[in-house]
């Protein structure tokens, strides 16, 4: 039988914050692959695993959901995917439902309405080591006789944790059940939800389950994070570390980066000799790549930052806290989690605000989520405040530091105030929902950590690695040739194709302190933001004459600039509109071209302005 | 009963047991979406004779809030908040309350 040789295809679903993205982690290890449903930009996190027996077996980690009966778009997906709904993806052989055993029954009642579409389930009881702590007891016998439903006790984050798991999706048997009726779902009626409940509450008397009480050190400690007050200035203090820490922190290994890229760079002039290929490898490659690569700590640090947050349950407390401030523009709690990913990329953060159920306010959050600042500007910052703010300590803190701090506050501000605008044209008040669940605090699980990391590392490097790179072989080819007239007397670049056109732009931004340089390199920088770096980079590696080999940008602009060009450049990288990938994603999230229109038209203007005034003040 | 009222202007660490839903509270919302929240709502366990306190309010009126229901822990703004019904249970608890979660609808 042909059916036998296929792969069984598993699919994990739970309520948000049930472990399962751990869970998940330890079914597959690292062999996942991230993409989208068909159509829809939810993501599809897919992993595999090898049976025993040396069987594949396909796991599907379902976004998270408290209900069959969708609020959100990525719920929706999860109950179509679960029905075999969705095009292209037949329903799962198997699902494990993840049930977090110290909340036990928010977590059973989807796994009930789940049993009873129809869908076939085990029911993975996870975090039980905190629940025997907490002194919650559950009889497993009784609840899996009572479900008719095999019951595996887990712990995500342990080693072996899921051993119990493992062996009962490896078990032969499920080819053999495989799914021979389809699913069937009803939207329940009132009643059908109260009947479910009261079946739960019978349910959870039989197992002698027991909601926990807080443990002291949570309650203290929600206590205060809670607080209007206390709550605050925790969430400032937080903030504000985070950016000291992306400077000061990342310096050693980013000088390391650097110098060993300025050498590579001389090696290969000195090793090569003169010519069009060693000139490509160093000016181009080397000086361009590395310019970049230079932040990949700094990158680093911000996302271990924003994932500490995540797996410790911090982000929808501070969602709460920031909620009634957010609401005042038109913005919901919930659009924080969004707006803070969107400080390491806008794209995540764009995807992310599926999460948000109105329509409004989702838009909202979108338009504004470029404003903040995004990792890829870390390294126009990091170039400029390097080269112009001297690093002295003032009071306690770093002179660079703050000013960093000051330009991720400008964009904050903005968001707000745009947003503040949009809600002007929004009409009257209307209804938008938070109902956000704030879980138990946990410590981060570092598995779990460096797997995230590992994974935003990648996609750095490889973007690094491929569109960068590529960008900067065209950038070199123009900046290159045609090659200078005989008797030229100033730098080869300004008779190139590149130097041309620097010229012209030239005429469009020398009102706001931009030279021919600067003005070449934002055109790259539409691809990605960064990439305005690693032109500079090459630029100037390419305009510099005679024996001036310097690969290291620093030290030459900050000769080359005054403070209002710089203050000007930083101004302009606050609003940066130049991201054509942000406003691909806006495109698809909106589906249609309005609104990334209206996004890059507001953030050229703001752009244009903001560097208009800091220029004229500042010189 | 007629002690009935919205979940948010429960005090503080008041204990209150679910009387009903109400879906007229949720102020600007549109048929669909009142629906949506009370199904949500259910599904969450406010439910009658579902156990809830309240356990955070921001300044200026209480909105959002914290509420503990069946052992998890959710923040509401007001208009979800007011479309729950509760009635204060009379004994006052203080600091270690425990949330029963199955307590019968008839108790």
């Amino acid at each position: 039988m042909d059916a036998a040789v296929k792969t069984l295809r598993v699919a994990l679903v739970g309520v948000p914050n049930c472990g399962k993205t751990a869970l998940f982690n330890r079914l597959t290890g690292s062999r996942q692959k991230v993409a989208n449903y068909a159509g829809v930009t939810v993501e599809r996190r897919e992993g595999e695993r090898t049976a025993a027996d040396g069987r594949a077996i396909r796991v599907l980690d379902l976004p998270g959901t408290y209900s069959l009966s969708p609020t959100t778009l990525d719920e929706a997906i999860t109950r179509d995917v679960l029905l075999g709904r969705v095009a292209g993806e037949s329903a799962p052989d198997l699902v494990v439902c993840v049930v977090d055993a110290v909340h036990l029954p928010i977590g059973l009642r989807l796994a009930l309405e789940v049993k009873r579409a129809g869908v076939p389930i085990v029911i993975a009881l996870n975090r039980m080591d905190v629940a025997r702590r907490r002194g919650v007891r559950i009889d497993l016998e009784r609840l899996s006789s009572e479900l008719g439903l095999t019951v595996v006790p887990t712990v995500a984050v342990a080693r072996g944790g899921a051993d119990a798991l493992i062996a009962v999706i490896d078990a032969p048997r499920w080819m053999d059940l495989r799914a021979v009726a389809t699913p069937q779902w009803q939207a329940p009626s009132a009643a059908d939800a109260e009947q479910t409940q009261a079946d739960l509450r019978a349910l959870l008397a039989n197992v002698g389950y027991e909601a926990p009480a807080d443990s002291a050190w949570g309650r203290r400690v929600d206590a205060l994070l809670l607080h209007p007050l206390g709550g605050f200035v925790v969430f400032a203090v937080v903030m504000f570390l985070i950016f000291q820490a992306v400077f000061s922190w990342a310096t050693p290994i980013m000088d390391g980066i650097d110098g060993s890229m300025a050498h590579l760079g001389a090696w290969v002039k000195t090793t090569l000799g003169d010519g069009p290929l060693p000139s490509l490898l160093a000016d181009g490659v080397i000086a361009g790549a590395g310019a970049v690569l230079v932040f990949l700590p700094q990158i680093v640090i911000l996302f271990f930052f924003i994932l500490v947050f995540e797996d410790s349950g911090y982000l929808p407390r501070a969602a709460y806290l920031l909620d009634r401030l957010m609401g005042w523009v038109g913005l919901s709690g919930r659009a924080f989690i969004p707006l803070l990913s969107s400080h390491a990329c806008a794209i995540p953060g764009i995807m992310a605000t599926r999460t948000i159920p109105a329509w409004r306010d989702r838009l909202t959050t979108i338009m504004v989520a470029p404003l903040m600042t995004c990792s890829a500007r870390l390294p126009v910052y990091g170039l400029i405040i390097a080269a112009f703010i001297p690093a002295r300590d003032v009071g306690w803190f770093n002179l660079q530091g703050l000013i960093l701090f000051g330009l991720y506050a400008a964009g904050i501000l903005s968001a707000f105030l745009v947003a503040f605008v949009l809600k002007q044209f929004g009409g009257a008040r209307r209804y938008s929902p938070l109902m956000l669940e704030l879980p138990d605090f946990q410590w981060p699980h570092a598995g779990n950590l460096l797997l995230g990391l590992w994974e935003r590392v990648k996609i750095f490097v490889n973007r690094v690695g491929g569109i960068i790179l590529a960008l900067m072989i065209v950038l070199w080819f123009l900046a290159t040739y045609p090659a200078p007239p005989d008797g030229a007397t100033g730098p080869a670049i300004q008779y190139s194709f590149a130097g041309r056109l620097g010229a012209l732009l030239e005429y469009v931004f020398a009102p706001i302190g931009f030279n021919w340089q600067i003005s070449i390199a934002l055109v790259p920088g539409l691809a990605a933001r960064e990439v305005a770096v690693a032109s500079l980079g090459t630029v100037y590696a390419l305009s510099a004459t005679g024996d001036d080999l310097s690969t290291q940008l620093e030290p030459v602009i900050a000769h080359g600039w005054s403070l209002a060009t710089a203050g000007s450049l930083l101004a302009w990288y606050v609003f940066a509109p130049q991201c054509l990938s942000t406003l691909a994603v806006v495109k698809r999230e909106t589906n249609s071209w309005r609104y990334p229109l209206i996004m890059a038209g507001y953030l050229f203007a703001l752009a244009y302005l903001a560097s208009f005034i800091t220029y004229r003040v500042l010189s | 009963m007629n002690s009935c009222i919205p979940l948010n202007d429960l005090r503080e660490g008041e204990l209150a047991r679910v009387s009903g839903l109400d879906a007229v509270s949720a102020p600007g919302a549109t048929a669909s979406e009142a629906q949506q929240l009370l199904a949500r709502l259910r599904d969450l366990g406010f439910v009658s004779g579902a156990r809830c306190q309240v356990i955070a309010r921001m300044w200026l009126g209480g909105d959002p809030l914290v509420v503990k229901i069946g052992g998890s822990t959710f923040a509401l703004r007001r208009a979800e908040a007011s479309a729950v019904l509760v009635e204060p249970v009379q004994q006052p608890l203080a600091g270690q309350t425990r949330i029963p979660q199955n307590a019968s609808a008839t108790a």
